[in-house]
């Protein structure tokens, strides 16, 4: 399947040079005397990498054959992480090295999204939020409810964020793993 | 701060807001032209032929076997070739297949000629009346650098390489306020011609082209000639040819010697509003 540049949005999953992307900007462009064209930037979803690139009107790209599978973090195993299908019961292992920025917010039995390219597991996406329990941070300051001065947490799942004074060690918090920050405290 | 449509603030949403910035805005400009003696002139949105250029898609009224105008130059220059000498338009003009967040299919164009002026007076007076918008919408004037497209881009590639790196490389990093202006001469459209150069320049704005100006081409034989070259691009395209307006090829003939800018004022309200696209001017 083949996307035209007036089927370019945000979120489309495109091949090039056999590397899976997502289209995370495009902007139609036509110069007052010349023919139109299309800006785009492209988020390789396997590094992260963002590729920035001019298309003519009339030029195609590849759909990338990837596929998103709701899968759960069982454990580590050497260097991979390990995941089960929840309705199969089939198993992946993924590289570590290949999701560092996911692997600190990684809590046992999360459900995550498991990008498949070519039918190989190749990344994963997280929820929005997480919920995990606060391992070690210092104690409270007494009745300081001020949310703007922070100190960092330490979470079960390893990942550190800045939390609020009045937060308490052993206290399960929400984490927004978009930007990697400290949402609420759970009751 | 905006004194016309006084109604209760409390009913004002952003959008409101903006348009009485823009109405505003509007009679700023009117203002501007009614100082130095322009005069407002109206010419007809359905037309016999409505583009010459081949990369211009115009939208076509089968009920009347008329197009919409995608510039009322045209019009324009048959008010010329009747002897006005300074004359502005603020119209509606219609371009297919220009959709994205600087491009509307439906969008407002301010168009004005000068006899007597070269673009390169034009440059000046557009500056000066783009301070003068900057002033009423409480922003800071811009800087203005000048560069020809010769210093950006070898004059020896192809219409299609040229335009690929325009786009790629160098529109992305032109100053915040430009005139840009020397352009390839396969590039004149109806501007006049002199030493491999089409004079004619645009102005920038953060990377968005805002304006087209030219030193009009006079010589009605030389339009003639560039009318049906478009057309055959056009039809190796696959594209329907733009029928020759004879009436327009009169006109320019008798017209004198002037420069003309046509002006996207949707993207400069947008601009001058804080606007990240032209479709937040629009309720």
């Amino acid at each position: 399947m083949k996307y035209q540049t007036s089927d370019f949005r945000n979120g489309l999953k495109v091949e090039i040079d056999n590397q899976p992307y997502v289209m995370v900007y495009f902007q139609f462009v036509k110069p007052g005397k010349g023919t139109a064209f299309t800006r785009t930037k492209l988020k390789n979803m396997i590094t992260g990498n963002v590729l920035e690139r001019t298309y003519r009107t009339g030029e195609t790209l590849d759909a990338a054959p990837v596929e998103d599978r709701n899968m759960m973090y069982m454990y580590d195993e050497d260097e991979f992480a390990v995941f089960m299908d929840n309705e199969s019961f089939e198993t992946v292992n993924i590289p570590l090295a290949s999701m560092q920025e996911e692997r600190p917010f990684l809590t046992e039995n999360l459900e995550v999204d498991v990008l498949f390219y070519n039918d190989r597991p190749v990344n994963i996406a997280l929820p929005n939020f997480i919920e995990d329990d606060i391992a070690y941070c210092e104690p409270a300051v007494k009745g300081n409810t001020a949310t703007n001065a922070t100190k960092p947490a330490t979470l079960t799942c390893g990942a550190t964020v800045q939390v609020p004074l009045f937060i308490e060690q052993g206290e399960r918090i929400r984490v927004d793993t978009r930007t990697k920050s400290y949402d609420s405290r759970v009751k | 701060m905006w004194i016309l449509e006084p109604s209760p603030m409390i009913h004002a949403s952003n959008k409101t807001q903006n348009l009485r910035a823009q109405g505003h805005l509007t009679h700023a400009l009117r203002s501007w032209f009614f100082e130095r003696g322009y005069l407002e002139v109206y010419t007809p949105i359905m037309v016999t032929s409505p583009a010459l250029e081949e990369h211009l898609e115009a939208i076509y009224v089968s009920d009347y076997d008329s197009w919409l105008h995608t510039s009322p130059e045209f019009g324009m220059k048959k008010l010329l070739g009747e002897g006005l000498c300074r004359i502005y338009q603020i119209t509606p003009c219609f371009r297919k297949e220009e959709i994205g967040i600087h491009h509307r299919t439906e969008f407002r164009m301010l168009e004005w000629y000068r006899a007597g002026a070269s673009w390169w007076d034009l440059a000046h007076e557009t500056i000066d009346l783009i301070q003068t918008m900057a002033q009423s919408a409480h922003q800071p004037s811009f800087n203005f650098d000048w560069i020809s497209t010769q210093e950006l881009l070898p004059s020896n590639l192809t219409p299609d390489e040229w335009f690929f790196r325009w786009v790629d490389e160098i529109e992305p990093n032109l100053p915040k306020a430009c005139i840009v202006y020397d352009y390839p001469e396969w590039q004149a459209a109806l501007a006049r011609r002199r030493h491999n150069v089409a004079e004619r320049f645009e102005v920038y704005i953060n990377g968005v082209e805002l304006a087209n100006a030219f030193d009009e081409e006079s010589s009605s034989a030389e339009i003639h000639r560039r009318w049906i070259k478009s057309n055959q691009v056009r039809m190796a395209m696959g594209k329907r040819p733009y029928p020759i307006d004879e009436q327009f090829l009169k006109a320019n003939q008798r017209m004198p010697r002037c420069s003309g800018i046509a002006m996207g004022i949707d993207r400069l309200f947008m601009l001058l509003t804080n606007q990240d696209s032209i479709h937040d001017l629009f309720v």
